[in-house]
């Protein structure tokens, strides 16, 4: 069953529930540093929690690219589809 | 199945840094049958390396640097990845007679532009010649590269592409000797205006020395497991080459798999049974943060001798909560052994003696502050309001003279708060290619200022703070500079309106501040201001920063018109600039 990046959005966002300590409405564009005001640290948490439920490593240079959660759903899909 | 190299090694006596060079000391390491070994960062051993298959394809690495041209005492440039690519590579340098420069991995989502900008600075400023990184990483590095005048930008695989080994075969080394320059180390500087530490064999092997003997007193039975970044003088210096001059078998996580999964180091202490184990205190402050019972369960920390603090300020109620969350799994807390270092002092100054714990003075705030120039007070007994506990980081390395001194350079006594100045064979000959500020910090007859404040009691070294007003979040330091100058970059803002400082939070960790000098009356506006100062400064160091609107020409100066970041320090945390 291959996801789709809507799905695997939503997924994400639920995963980020204990990190959206603002309560934000998450959305594509929403930026882990500016909106959500995370630190390195809770980004790496993050990181795992998304890595584990979709059993995947992000490599570690893509990590720069990765501003919103629409972009970290956008690598997920596409470490999957590899 | 794939086995780490041993612990013990029945045959090789243990030497501790006693030899003139990096190189002879891996000559003696590889005599023996110890050596390094990576684990995955689900924990599984990818690759076991003794020091003899190091040495023999360092040595290789060095006849094809040799070969490929690069001129002796250039600048290598390698993005420093925790793998034995990186460790043959780094000693490659050291038979061809040119200088490693370990650069950073990123560290974590977004900052693309801000993270090869930084590469970038660095190896201009060393006019490095060659870059190296493991090829997923290529883009960044092509990127950093851009408009940099490079023989060589490419990954170890292409690099040895270029010639065959028969056509090396014949290559001659260089000879190595104790005064050479053996890397450049880029961990402190600032991001805008870098400048690379450079560090001798002869430093190198003297605080190696000291880490072996007066530090760690490495034995028989010691086996090292790390998770510390190779581009950061503790990692590089503690966990690679003091293991190596001292013939101790290391297993090694990847920081980047650390952050993710911090108890796989933990686990690969309990399967390996690790004993000489260090970090800075945030490192322990996430084991236990992610700590569940699940991963508890059959570990066993008992092996644990050294657990060694540095790097950032130690904080003692983060060290209470670790020891207290492992304490079922064997953990001993007088394992703690704090110590202070720098990288312009190759790494280590002073080491807390083994296996007592971390000892503190309770120091009151209006000492803390500056108010109060020495410590008559340091054991209150009750609540700590107005106290911060201040911990013990030991006695300075026998190859040092250490002085606390004040603002006129006249030596302080017992307990007197002031400057701390070092002199000893581990001290850096300066800053590459950089003599201005080597001599800010580097006096003629060998004394460095160290930037940092402190005081001594019988004969120990006890750190207050930073005198270089350096933000340090996470182990990673930020000159204010780079902060203010991203800030003041805002259209409504002038150059000396802002002030980066850092400031105490609820666990004492750093919160970093910014004090902004703002000239509007408008509310939303000047949220408006705020948001976008966020953004600047988090773009800068990866943090949400306090951002403080202070009135217009309310930031304190020094008497020649300077921003004097200590007074706007003490006068905001004592509620007078608002």
């Amino acid at each position: 069953m291959t996801l789709s990046t809507s799905e695997i959005f939503d997924q994400v966002c639920e995963l980020m529930a204990p990190y959206n300590q603002k309560s934000l409405t998450l959305e594509t564009g929403t930026t882990f540093a500016h909106d959500l005001e995370l630190d390195s640290l809770s980004v790496m948490d993050m990181l795992a929690a998304i890595e584990d439920h979709f059993d995947v490593t992000v490599p570690l240079n893509i990590l720069p690219d990765l501003e919103t959660i629409g972009h970290v759903a956008e690598a997920i899909k596409n470490i999957l589809d590899e | 199945m794939l086995k780490p190299t041993p612990t013990l090694d029945p045959d090789l006596p243990r030497r501790y840094a006693d030899f003139t060079t990096l190189l002879e000391a891996l000559n003696y390491a590889a005599k023996g049958i110890r050596g390094l070994n990576f684990y995955s960062p689900r924990g599984e051993l990818e690759s076991k390396n003794t020091y003899s298959q190091i040495r023999d394809r360092s040595y290789e690495i060095g006849q094809r640097l040799v070969h490929f041209g690069i001129k002796r005492h250039s600048r290598v440039a390698l993005i420093a990845e925790t793998n034995e690519d990186f460790v043959c590579y780094f000693l490659g340098c050291q038979y061809a007679g040119l200088l490693p420069v370990p650069l950073p991995l990123p560290t974590s989502f977004g900052g693309r532009d801000g993270y090869t900008e930084q590469l970038h600075q660095q190896m201009k400023s060393c006019e490095a010649s060659a870059a190296l990184s493991a090829a997923y990483m290529l883009p960044l590095l092509d990127e950093a590269t851009s408009g940099l005048n490079m023989r060589f930008v490419g990954s170890p695989d292409t690099f040895e592409a270029q010639a065959s080994k028969s056509e090396i075969k014949n290559v001659k080394l260089p000879e190595v000797k104790p005064d050479d320059l053996a890397y450049l180390q880029y961990s402190s500087g600032s991001t805008r205006f870098p400048h690379g530490v450079a560090v001798t064999h002869k430093s190198l092997m003297s605080n190696c020395h000291g880490i072996g003997v007066n530090g760690m007193d490495v034995n028989d039975g010691d086996r090292v497991v790390s998770w510390l970044p190779f581009y950061h003088d503790m990692g590089l210096v503690g966990m690679l080459i003091s293991p190596i001059t001292c013939q101790a078998s290391t297993d090694y996580i990847a920081t980047e798999a650390f952050a993710r999964r911090p108890i796989q180091w933990l686990k690969l202490i309990s399967k390996n049974k690790g004993t000489i184990c260090s970090g800075p205190t945030f490192g322990y402050e996430i084991c236990a943060r992610r700590a569940n019972s699940t991963d508890l369960e059959g570990l066993d920390l008992s092996s644990w001798r050294v657990a060694g603090i540095g790097a950032d300020m130690i904080r003692p109620n983060v060290l209470e909560i670790f020891a207290e969350t492992f304490k079922d799994s064997g953990f001993d807390k007088r394992a703690f052994m704090p110590s202070y270092g720098l990288a312009e002092c190759t790494l280590a100054v002073s080491f807390a003696p083994k296996f007592v714990g971390y000892e503190v003075d309770l120091v009151s705030e209006e000492v803390l502050n500056g108010n109060v120039k020495s410590i008559k007070e340091y054991k209150k007994n009750g609540n700590g309001a107005n106290y911060r506990e201040v911990v013990n980081c030991g006695k300075p390395l026998p190859e040092y003279q250490l002085e606390i001194r004040d603002e006129n350079d006249v030596v302080l006594g017992e307990r007197e708060i002031g400057r701390i100045f070092v002199k000893g064979a581990s001290v850096m000959v300066g800053y590459y290619m950089d003599e201005e500020a080597t001599r800010q910090c580097l006096s003629a007859d060998g004394w460095l200022d160290t930037g940092d404040i402190g005081y001594m009691a019988k004969g120990s070294l006890y750190i207050i703070g930073r005198i270089k007003d350096l933000i340090i979040i996470n182990g990673k330091n930020h000159w204010p500079h780079d902060i203010e100058w991203a800030v003041e970059k805002l259209p409504e803002l002038r150059s000396g309106d802002s002030a980066a400082i850092s400031t105490p939070g609820k666990n004492d960790e750093e919160i970093p501040t910014i004090l902004v000098q703002c000239r509007k009356r408008n509310e939303e506006e000047r949220i408006e201001l705020e948001n976008r100062i966020k953004s600047e400064v988090q773009a800068v160091i990866g943090t949400t920063p306090t951002v403080v609107l202070v009135p217009p020409r309310s930031l304190p100066r020094t008497s020649s018109g300077k921003l004097s970041r200590v007074k706007a320090r003490r006068q905001y945390i004592e509620g007078q600039l608002s």
